[in-house]
């Protein structure tokens, strides 16, 4: 009985004659196949057949509920008149794939549009919080607020001091012997330096500040050091460096008796390490004694450490 | 200091750089006369940075002009609210 409405499939010519073959056994599994177009013609099938009072038992088959739910008027099966059903349901999937399209070209359209303000985006949050070594300038402790000079405290004098390499064939001075400055008070300081050699040599300094208690309240704003500083051969240069003292150092009372302060300069001849970056050429030990870590023992650098483990 | 070394404990005790990086090279001399105005300003109160601080105004101002600093208000430098600063016109942005 199935067999034959799955042939009259086959006769009507539709789409599913394929799967009516291979599935003779009712409209069973051309049913379970959904929302598609062999419900829709089975029931059209059925319908007619039942017009031509082929005996059909509603217990026979699930389609009854079909037959029954969907109970639709009965039409000659001819490609003027589509009934309803069909063609709202083709008309649901095309509502429904145009809603899926708008959603999709909406969420793409978002996705372009995040990834362009991701760029502002990005820098705004980096100069924010200072993520992935973004510097901030004029924040924090250089904010226009603490550069301010506090009245009527007691005057901090501050030596300068300047050293070089032996390396270095450079006439390196500081222009004032000291300064004596208001704490927030931003000062100005002037070094010398004369290249006295045949050719031209690029410098790197490092600088230190003596007593180390005060060193967390020593800020420079700009000055010449751990930069590149390259002289003509002969050449003689003015150096300048903006500086002050925070004037939290009122408050600290670890640095109360603090009335002398040494800014110390070491200028290095330059090289480029393996990284390509321009370091003092000199030995660490000269370097951190600059620095004024001379008294502290430091771990070897990792470049050396892999090195004597990979020979050991 | 090795540049660029990775953090350790050591780097809690490091000096820190200074904020706007380091003055470019006045190889031309450009703005000597006014270092040598601040000089001699210095000299004369016995090193004492408060009176001076108009020339080193000045001083930085030459700087910006000539294009050797990047201009900047004056009170992120810490240089605005100068006494005897009316008497000197200042073409800055403060």
């Amino acid at each position: 009985m199935s067999f034959k409405l799955c042939v009259s499939h086959l006769k009507v010519g539709r789409a599913p004659q394929l799967i009516a073959r291979y599935y003779p056994d009712a409209f069973l599994p051309c049913r379970s196949l959904g929302r598609s177009l062999h419900t829709v013609n089975s029931i059209h099938i059925l319908t007619r057949l039942s017009k031509s009072s082929y005996s059909w038992s509603p217990s026979h088959s699930p389609l009854s509920r079909n037959m029954v739910t969907n109970s639709q008027p009965r039409t000659p099966l001819n490609a003027k008149s589509r009934s309803p059903p069909y063609a709202s349901r083709q008309s649901l999937y095309a509502a429904r794939n145009r809603n899926m399209l708008m959603y999709s070209s909406a969420v793409i359209i978002f996705a372009v549009g995040v990834t362009y303000a991701a760029v502002p985006l990005y820098r705004m949050f980096c100069a924010a919080t200072g993520f992935a070594g973004t510097p901030n300038v004029g924040t924090g402790r250089f904010e226009p607020g603490r550069l301010v000079p506090v009245d009527g405290a007691r005057r901090i004098k501050v030596h300068f001091n300047a050293d070089r390499a032996e390396a270095l064939p450079w006439a390196f001075t500081p222009q004032q012997k000291f300064v004596t400055v208001l704490p927030g008070e931003t000062s100005l300081a002037f070094y010398k330096a004369k290249n006295e050699s045949k050719k031209d040599i690029i410098g790197i300094a490092t600088y230190n500040v003596t007593p180390d208690r005060i060193a967390p309240y020593f800020s420079k704003v700009e000055c010449f050091c751990f930069e590149e500083q390259k002289l003509l051969a002969g050449e003689e240069v003015d150096m300048p460096l903006l500086f002050f003292i925070d004037k939290d150092i009122l408050d600290d009372p670890a640095c109360r008796g603090i009335d002398d302060v040494v800014l110390s300069y070491t200028f290095f001849r330059a090289r480029r390490n393996a990284q390509g970056h321009l370091e003092p050429d000199a030995s660490d030990k000269d370097v951190q004694q600059s620095l004024g870590f001379g008294d502290y023992e430091m771990a070897p650098r990792a470049e050396i450490r892999n090195a004597q483990s990979g020979k050991s | 200091m090795s540049f660029g070394r990775p953090p350790s404990i050591n780097v809690g005790f490091k000096t820190s750089p200074p904020d706007r990086g380091s003055f470019p090279l006045d190889h031309d001399g450009e703005c000597k006369e006014q270092m040598m105005e601040y000089m001699a300003c210095l000299r004369k109160n016995s090193s004492e940075s408060t009176p001076c601080r108009i020339m080193s105004k000045q001083y930085l101002d030459c700087r910006m002009t000539k294009g050797l600093m990047e201009r900047d208000e004056w009170r992120n430098l810490g240089l605005a609210n100068l006494e005897g600063d009316s008497a000197k016109p200042t073409r800055t942005s403060s």
